[in-house]
């Protein structure tokens, strides 16, 4: 529900800072101001007051600075401003609780946001990329979060948009003008520009899918026989020395769920117990687990032993991974101690040692290349499930109406199927919503923004 | 003096829009008077010499069936029928005829003199008198004062009309015809936003200097089918049209003359119609075609007029002859009458409401070119709409509505109320979203309903259309439920249509469906199916073979009812509405739209206007059930 009412939330969450920011803003946010502050307006669009915070009573809370916007040039279209306080808990919440009794109410998570896309301040990729500029735990993340909240994301969608409005024209100019000799295209052209538009939308699409590994993680998993390294691999890549490493077969029995990054991806490691076949039942367990772990895996690194030749186990161990080839990346470690088992038959290998720290750089790059393939990461977005779904019906709508041209079809019909098609970019961008939609989107957000 | 005659109804103008008013007026019983500039010109085609046409034709057919006459009057006096697109779907299919338009205006002025309840006189208007926000009458240039409840404006071009040919001007509404000088001051003075537009017409010329032998010959249909559902004799004429070609000498000579265009010298500034350009424009703006197409029509079975169509001009005389001559078969071509172009007042139609009734003047109805439209059939929609609500508004009725979703004459209007218009607006398909439904074919069977309901049409009639409505729907309904079993026969009768075999127990419907199928083959494989007449058999065909789109554009009707349901109060405050932009806030005011469905139209208001709006309008709704509770 949609209210312009004056909402007010701290900005800069429970932390003690030097600084602290309360955020307020709706219809009326001004004449608020004015109750609690001790400087008088003129309240003017983007400056900055100096004065105090009082209570009813006239005392003091705190010395602040007020940043005024005023509606439509804030962030959410609306009058709002900004109290700057000291940053301590206590006069946080004493400066948002003096606030409330000024006639304020506690704004929703994510409500300031929800009322800047309402009053047309952003699209609604932009907005979803706000949050994502926020919860960004790299900055690689941020990199494409900031892309994406500043437009650019937006403008390839209408550039598409606009590729297919010169369809439908096409389509509208044979149906509504018969007599002349009209319709730019041919048939081979409109089914080129189809599939071209089908393949910037599936490009789109995989690129939302390395967004989501990008924003939210991939889960790697080390296997390989025991006694190869996977531990001191392990943690070289993370950079600390966490799971016990001991020169004994098997003794790391449990999957360990890890949190570090690698080239800015998050991720979390399923350090697995050796595949051995065993009648030991704890380590069988571990086996167990290890083979599931590869299951789940994003990325698996097969990890050998350079220095040594390869054994059954090894081969054992790739024939089992063979099915998943293509997450495989084949890790050679100890380099430093020798090469004897020369080439693996894999696609990818990377040659490492763990002790001296040599290919580590190198791994890290295939496996940031395995998760982004090729794409550049000023194309990559994230996006949330609906608006994939969106992407996957204008895929969808574009094979059908390549389908609908090659068969000459009645253009009345083309012409519903173009609607369609263009009505999916239009639900990404949130051109087209709905109002439950956007309930459930702006509620993703942290409170004060 | 004043007349001593009061009239509930007073119709300004005798064209498509008004004579279109008039009669529906008298119909509906309220007594009514037709004012014009030229009793002569009643009905008359200041244009092209043709009815219907892409999208047209459904216009036509509407009017027709809301009890109007232009369809009745095109298929006494056509001289071609044509279906246009019949190679494409059906719901693309467009009636039009050439008509005789000496004959039409003819039969047309012959049927308003033997209405009831109409008056016809030749006066021109100088003034509405308006009282308290409420049309009482009107003054004329005779000096006489007629006192009456609502008026009809339809004064097409006529309102400071003024024409170019080449660097000529001089003031007149059509043609040589007498413009009307104060008509659009008096409507200004009631506070009524009135701004120009700009049209023109193309060169007639004499048929006996026309070598047709060396141009193409394009013939109507061989079966004519005709616009009205009341015609049942149908017996006219199939006269050809030709068709000639530009050439590079043609706008050589156009691009050598544009200082003598009146639109290139500046002397017309307001804005033509995108989508029939002048000639000089064509030349211009689509500078790397070689050739444009000019189709030559009659004007009249026995005159030698021709209309030259696709030659719209306001190049001086002098010029048109050298261009005109310059084409193949034209080379010794005599102009009987110039093109020009014609400049000319219209009224900001945004401030109507969907009745075509001002917002802001009681009983005061617009329609035709005066709302910014162009085309005989845009009028004549708009005219019969306009005159069913003035007759509606002194019987106090509820006001006749069509939706986007009902009838192209629904959208026109809307369009036009909800958006306004910077050019002349002509109809077109694409401007209707729900085309697949509001089809050329079906038009009588989705109206017939509501046009009984609001008295316009007879309980014979009703109860014909019906029958028929009532056949096709059981039609497809057994079709749906009758099976056929595979076996050889069957299998090879199929083969030798063309189609796929079936394998399973298979419904008639799914065979129906296929391309290579229509009823016809079916009754071979099926022989016991009943005969179906020809109209039967396409609504029956249309209705399967689209089906899964028909549902879909239902569903989208469904929802597009939804937001028309929501109405918004005539009082509704928007400075009460926060959160709203002063730029939206502007235009919903303006509109004043009398729904959310047509808010979310009008152009800028945004999707989060729209909900923010309907927050608003909820909480006044929750607001006043909690008080009457």
């Amino acid at each position: 529900m949609h209210d312009d009412d004056v909402i007010a939330a701290i900005a800069t969450g429970y932390a003690i800072a030097a600084i602290g920011i309360i955020r307020v803003s709706g219809f009326g946010a001004f004449g608020l101001l004015e109750k609690i502050f001790t400087k008088k307006p003129p309240f003017e669009h983007r400056k900055i007051y100096y004065g105090h915070i009082k209570e009813s009573t006239g005392n003091v809370i705190d010395e602040v600075l007020v940043s005024v916007f005023r509606a439509p040039y804030s962030y959410t279209g609306e009058d709002s401003f900004e109290i700057s306080c000291h940053g301590g808990i206590v006069v946080l919440n004493s400066v948002l609780e003096r606030v409330l009794e000024a006639g304020a109410r506690l704004a929703q998570p994510g409500e300031f946001t929800k009322r800047a896309f309402l009053n047309g301040k952003m699209d609604l990729s932009q907005a979803e990329a706000v949050e994502k500029v926020i919860s960004s735990k790299s900055k690689r993340a941020l990199f494409i979060a900031q892309r994406q909240l500043s437009g650019k994301f937006s403008g390839k969608i209408d550039k598409i948009r606009e590729q297919i409005l010169s369809l439908m024209a096409d389509n509208e100019v044979i149906i509504d003008h018969p007599d002349e000799e009209l319709g730019s295209y041919s048939l081979n052209q409109k089914v080129e520009l189809l599939h071209n538009i089908s393949q910037q939308l599936r490009d789109i699409l995989k690129a939302s899918e390395y967004g989501d590994t990008i924003f939210n993680g991939m889960v790697l998993s080390i296997i390989g026989k025991p006694n190869v390294g996977k531990s001191s691999l392990l943690n070289v890549l993370i950079g600390s020395e966490r799971s016990i490493v001991t020169d004994i077969p098997g003794t790391t029995r449990d999957v360990v769920s890890e949190g570090f990054t690698i080239k800015g991806i998050p991720c979390t490691i399923l350090d697995t117990a050796g595949i051995r076949k065993t009648e030991d039942k704890i380590e069988y367990l571990g086996v167990e687990r290890s083979r599931r772990a590869i299951d789940d895996a994003d990325v698996i690194l097969m990890v050998f032993d350079a220095s040594r030749n390869l054994d059954n186990e090894d081969f054992e161990i790739l024939d089992y991974a063979g099915k998943t080839q293509s997450r495989i990346i084949g890790v050679l470690n100890k380099i430093d101690m020798g090469n004897k088992c020369g080439s693996v038959p894999l696609d990818k290998v990377v040659r490492i040692s763990c002790k001296t720290r040599e290919g580590i750089k190198e791994l890290e790059e295939a496996i940031n290349a395995y998760v982004v393939q090729n794409t550049n990461d000023a194309d990559i977005v994230s996006l949330n499930a609906a608006q994939k779904e969106s992407l996957k019906e204008g895929i969808m709508m574009c094979d059908k109406l390549i389908e609908d041209e090659q068969k000459n079809i009645d253009p009345a019909l083309i012409g519903v199927d173009f609607i369609s098609l263009a009505a999916s970019l239009d639900e990404i961008l949130g051109k087209i919503t709905d109002e439950d939609m956007l309930d459930v989107m702006f509620k993703k957000f942290c409170i004060g923004k | 003096m004043i007349y001593p005659k009061k009239y509930d109804v007073i119709v300004i103008g005798g064209g498509h829009a008004g004579c279109e008013a008039a009669l529906i007026s008298a119909r509906l019983g309220v007594s009514t008077l037709m004012l014009t500039i030229s009793l002569d010109s009643i009905g008359a085609m200041s244009c092209n010499p043709a009815v219907g046409g892409l999208a047209k034709g459904h216009l036509v057919k509407e009017v027709d069936i809301f009890g109007g006459e232009m369809a009745r009057n095109i298929d006494e006096t056509g001289l071609q029928f044509k279906i246009l697109n019949r190679s494409k779907g059906p719901a693309v299919w467009s009636s039009r005829a050439q008509a005789d338009m000496t004959a039409y205006k003819l039969r047309m002025k012959y049927v308003m003199e033997r209405q009831n309840n109409l008056d016809i006189k030749q006066e021109t208007v100088d003034e509405i008198v308006v009282e308290n926000k409420k049309v009482v009458g009107l003054r004329t240039n005779v000096g006489n004062e007629y006192r009456c409840d609502s008026v009809v404006v339809t004064t097409g071009t006529f309102m400071k009309g003024k024409i170019f040919i080449g660097l000529n001007q001089y003031s007149a509404g059509r043609a040589w015809e007498p413009p009307s000088m104060k008509l659009s001051d008096s409507l200004r003075n009631m506070g009524l936003r009135v701004s120009r537009l700009k049209t023109g017409t193309t060169p007639r010329l004499d048929a006996r200097t026309i070598d047709f032998d060396v141009l193409t010959v394009q013939p109507g249909d061989d079966e004519p089918i005709p616009f009205s559902f009341r015609t049942t004799k149908f017996d006219r004429p199939n006269m050809p049209c030709y068709l000639a070609y530009t050439n590079e000498t043609t706008h050589k000579i156009i691009l050598q003359n544009l200082d003598q265009s009146p639109l290139y010298s500046g002397m017309v500034e307001s804005i033509g119609p995108r989508y029939c350009p002048s000639i000089e424009d064509k030349v211009v703006k689509f500078f790397e075609k070689k050739q444009h197409q000019i189709f030559l029509e009659p004007q009249d079975e026995k005159s030698t007029e021709i209309y030259a169509d696709g030659l719209h001009t306001s190049l001086g005389y002098e010029v048109q002859l050298k261009f005109l001559r310059s084409m193949k078969g034209l080379e010794e071509v005599e102009i009987m009458r110039p093109g020009y172009a014609i400049e000319y007042d219209f009224v900001d139609p945004t401030q109507l409401k969907h009745t075509l009734e001002a917002k802001s003047i009681n009983g005061l109805f617009l329609a035709g070119q005066i709302n910014g439209t162009s085309g005989y059939e845009e009028a004549a929609a708009q005219g019969i709409v306009a005159g069913i609500n003035a007759a509606f508004y002194i019987r106090k009725d509820k006001p006749f509505i069509l939706g986007r979703d009902e009838a192209y004459t629904g959208v026109l209007i809307d369009d036009l109320v909800t958006k306004g218009t910077k050019e002349p607006y002509r109809m077109f398909t694409s401007r209707a979203e729900y085309r697949l439904i509001l089809r050329e074919d079906n038009t009588h069977l989705r109206l017939y309903d509501k046009s009984y309901k609001a008295g316009l049409m007879d309980k014979e009639q009703f109860e014909r259309i019906k029958e028929q409505d009532i056949k096709i729907k059981e039609m497809i309904k057994k079709l749906k439920t009758a099976y056929i079993f595979p076996n050889e026969n069957i299998n090879k009768a199929l083969i030798s249509l063309g189609t796929e075999i079936i394998k399973t127990k298979t419904d008639l419907s799914k065979l129906i469906r296929r391309t290579e199928i229509n009823y016809d083959k079916l009754k071979t494989i099926v022989p016991d199916l009943e005969e179906l007449d020809s109209f039967t058999k396409q609504e029956v065909e249309i209705d399967l073979k689209y089906e899964g789109y028909l549902n879909l554009q239902k569903q989208q009707i469904d929802k597009f009812k939804r937001y028309e349901s929501m109405k918004i109060p005539e009082s509704f405050s928007y400075n009460d509405v926060g959160g709203l932009s002063n730029e939206v806030k502007g235009k919903l005011m303006e509109i004043r739209p009398s729904s959310i469905g047509q808010a979310g139209r009008i152009p800028g208001v945004t999707p989060a206007a729209i909900s923010i709006l309907v927050v608003h309008l909820k909480k006044i709704y929750d607001r006043k059930i909690r008080n009457t509770a």
